[in-house]
């Protein structure tokens, strides 16, 4: 007998489990972030930032982004759109239950300005 | 000379095939697509059976854990605002234009326009408005209307594809495709357009299929081999289905420069209200009949120059009676007597997706010339008296070939459709 796919028809959703959320990332960001929360260190997140951004690259890239330069354009260079910038935050939102407002993103452009802008909204979240 | 449509290309995700030889072997050899399916995971739900799509999977929300068949490449960029039955159009859409032999270069001009039909993703909608509660509408999936709203498969299959040309989708429950496939001849006939792609399509699931049963419209009958049964005296409702259909249509002079083959010319098309009920047809089949008649008179043919008619009966106790009504007053009273069959004893009742997927097996039946058999009948309604519902398919090349669909509050669309002259 053939299962049926639906899981969402509860009302409201539950919040989804965070290792749920990551467990189609590489075991490094899995583990990077295991460590987060451990030990609260922000700096331990990149292979979970550059994970999360290679999972909604709308392309996928031709080499990993912890190669490409942290100035690179994310947007221009990289082939991301606004659709995928919003997955992202939306992504991030629900995995460190923040809230980004869309004010703080115009000034995102680059891989490090992304990186340094969810290193700072994570760091200075009110339950970190 | 009159511009008129052809069918160029077909493109098949259903229940009995995925593919148009798998789908031609199951109409010729009356190869039906159900299986016991678990609704909800719960065993005190009546209904047992669907039309499952096989191949596909879909075990979470998230597309990295859909399956689906080898040989169809697709971007995260497609994906990620697919639905599934969003996922099913593109793979169709795939198969038609590769039969078509059209390449996605030529559909950019804009002379390229796309009609599509679905009721959109009750289960992607379900989820959407339900993170939306959980967050007290702080935040949601950015996905999460373009993947689930009825539309979602033009706005996706427009942007993956490029389109420039007129792009519209269709909403009228059970006819929507085929209305989508009535404009979208009159685009290629008005000369508004030189080629249109036509997609219907459903998720098959749960949210999509179950909430018919509370108009007790579905089948409790638990085996697959007789749940639908359009025409028979014991039918008791309509088996669900889902998947996706795509037809390329194409201004026959078109098709012909670039040496395409041609299936079949849609030579008229007719739609008329019952003007009745938001739910049950007409019990004389009234809005049906009109609109069989305006489809004929489209096509500037008689009720005794048709040769097969792909009824819309669905399996349900007052649908197949009203159209067995319908059928006897445009045919029998005036002594045609076309074969008549329902295929969705064989597929299982594809709600918006049913008028393409219809009228794509009856251009299959016309180029192949055979007719299908009216499947799983044993006992005749008597309201059937008169009407000719062959067995076994048939060894017949239809000339001429009627498609029926009808649609809640009365919305009733046929096609006519010509053997190549």
């Amino acid at each position: 007998m053939e299962p049926s796919p639906s899981l969402s028809s509860a009302n409201p959703a539950p919040p989804a489990n965070p290792e749920d959320r990551i467990r189609h990332l590489p075991e490094t960001a899995q583990a990077a972030f295991r460590k987060f929360r451990a030990l609260g260190d922000v700096t331990a997140l990149d292979p979970l930032i550059f994970a999360i951004l290679e999972n909604y690259a709308p392309r996928k890239p031709t080499q990993p982004l912890a190669d490409v330069p942290g100035s690179t354009l994310l947007m221009d260079t990289l082939g991301f759109d606004s659709l995928a910038i919003t997955e992202i935050v939306f992504f991030t939102e629900e995995l460190f239950e923040i809230t980004i407002a869309n004010e703080e993103l115009i000034r995102v452009r680059t891989l490090d300005d992304l990186r340094g802008f969810i290193q700072r909204k994570v760091r200075d979240r009110p339950s970190a | 000379m009159a511009l008129l449509p052809v069918i160029t290309g077909l493109g098949f995700i259903t229940s009995i095939g995925n593919d148009r030889a798998t789908v031609l072997r199951s109409l010729r050899e009356l190869r039906h697509g159900f299986a016991p399916f678990d609704f909800l995971g719960n065993p005190q739900v009546p209904i047992k059976v669907a039309g499952t799509i096989k191949d596909f999977a879909f075990p979470s929300l998230n597309s990295r854990d859909w399956r689906w068949p080898v040989g169809y490449a697709i971007e995260r960029e497609t994906l990620r605002s697919l639905a599934p039955h969003g996922l099913y159009a593109l793979c169709a859409l795939e198969q038609a234009l590769a039969d078509a032999g059209l390449a996605r270069a030529d559909l950019t001009a804009g002379s390229t326009g796309l009609f599509c039909a679905s009721a959109g993703s009750p289960l992607l909608l379900t989820n959407h408005i339900n993170q939306m509660h959980a967050t007290r509408g702080m935040r949601g999936d950015p996905m999460g209307i373009v993947s689930s709203i009825a539309g979602t498969l033009n706005f996706n299959l427009a942007a993956h594809y490029k389109i420039a040309g007129a792009v519209c989708g269709f909403v009228s429950a059970c006819a929507s495709s085929s209305h989508a496939l009535g404009y979208a001849m009159d685009e290629i006939r008005l000369g508004r357009q030189s080629r249109m792609l036509v997609v219907g399509a459903e998720d098959m699931n749960a949210e999509s299929i179950l909430p018919f049963a509370s108009l007790r419209a579905l089948s409790t009958n638990p085996d697959p081999a007789t749940a639908s049964r359009p025409f028979d005296g014991r039918r008791d409702g309509f088996v669900g289905t889902g998947g996706a259909v795509a037809l390329i249509i194409e201004d026959a002079a078109l098709a012909r420069r670039r040496g395409a083959r041609i299936y079949a010319e849609l030579i008229g098309w007719g739609q008329a209200g019952d003007g009745h009920s938001v739910a049950i047809s007409h019990p004389e089949g009234a809005g049906l009949r009109e609109g069989m008649r305006r489809a004929l008179a489209d096509g500037h043919v008689n009720p005794a120059d048709i040769d097969y008619v792909n009824a819309h009966a669905t399996s349900t106790t007052a649908g197949d009676r009203s159209e067995a009504i319908a059928l006897q007053a445009t045919f029998t009273a005036g002594g045609a007597t076309p074969r008549v069959s329902s295929t969705k004893a064989l597929t299982g009742h594809g709600l918006s997706l049913a008028g393409a997927m219809e009228a794509a097996f009856s251009a299959l039946a016309i180029a192949e010339k055979f007719i299908p058999g009216a499947a799983h009948l044993e006992e005749p309604d008597p309201i059937c008296a008169g009407l000719d519902l062959p067995r076994t398919s048939l060894d017949e090349a239809p000339r001429l070939v009627l498609n029926n669909s009808s649609g809640f509050g009365g919305s009733n669309v046929c096609h006519v459709l010509r053997s190549v002259s």
